[in-house]
């Protein structure tokens, strides 16, 4: 991987983070409002699913190089 | 009987209103893979100031312009990176000229 594609795909995990991160707010923030009398653990659940996602995305997206890609013949 | 429903159509409402919210989020690519997430933040960006307008319009005021920051931290990030390590190497050199100096300022002023 060249710098300028580690460069690029760090920008894009930092962006989803956000994107991540304000959804997981958004749902959380939902969610206990309308279901749970407005405790905070949603929200903190929200934001921690988000964190979650965004991790795994970004841990994908650095790990692509170096998966064996198997080709499977057409039928 | 109608006693019975409202509860039942409370939470009707309060599922639709969630679920609502979740298949918005969904629609939207907020919750896929890296490329679709950084494309939603870039519309989002796009979409920002004329929403601001937008809404500055309807309330009658105007917001002030939002200064232009030509202070770029990434990339700023490697000169201070430079500068930052120069300094700290040539942190020992400074300091001991700075106390050759400050002694000797001590040492005239005790004549």
């Amino acid at each position: 991987m060249s710098e300028k594609e580690l460069g690029k795909k760090l920008d894009r995990c930092l962006a989803d983070s956000a994107v991540k991160l304000g959804a997981g707010l958004g749902l959380g923030i939902v969610f206990s409002v309308v279901f749970f009398k407005r405790h905070t653990w949603p929200v903190a659940f929200g934001l921690g699913m988000g964190l979650g996602m965004a991790y795994t995305n970004c841990q994908n997206d650095l790990r692509a190089p170096y998966l064996i890609q198997r080709n499977i013949k057409e039928q | 009987m109608a006693g019975k429903i409202l509860p039942v159509l409370k939470l009707a409402t309060k599922v639709t209103i969630a679920g609502g919210a979740l298949y918005v989020a969904y629609d939207s690519g907020l919750l896929g893979g890296s490329e679709q997430g950084s494309e939603v933040l870039g519309k989002a960006k796009a979409a920002i100031p004329p929403a601001v307008d937008e809404w500055g319009k309807y309330f009658g005021f105007e917001l002030p312009a939002f200064p232009k920051i030509g202070f770029v931290p990434v990339e700023a990030w490697n000169s201070g990176v430079q500068s930052s390590i120069s300094a700290l190497s040539s942190g020992p050199t400074a300091v001991g000229d700075y106390t050759n100096q400050g002694l000797q300022y001590l040492k005239d002023l005790a004549k």
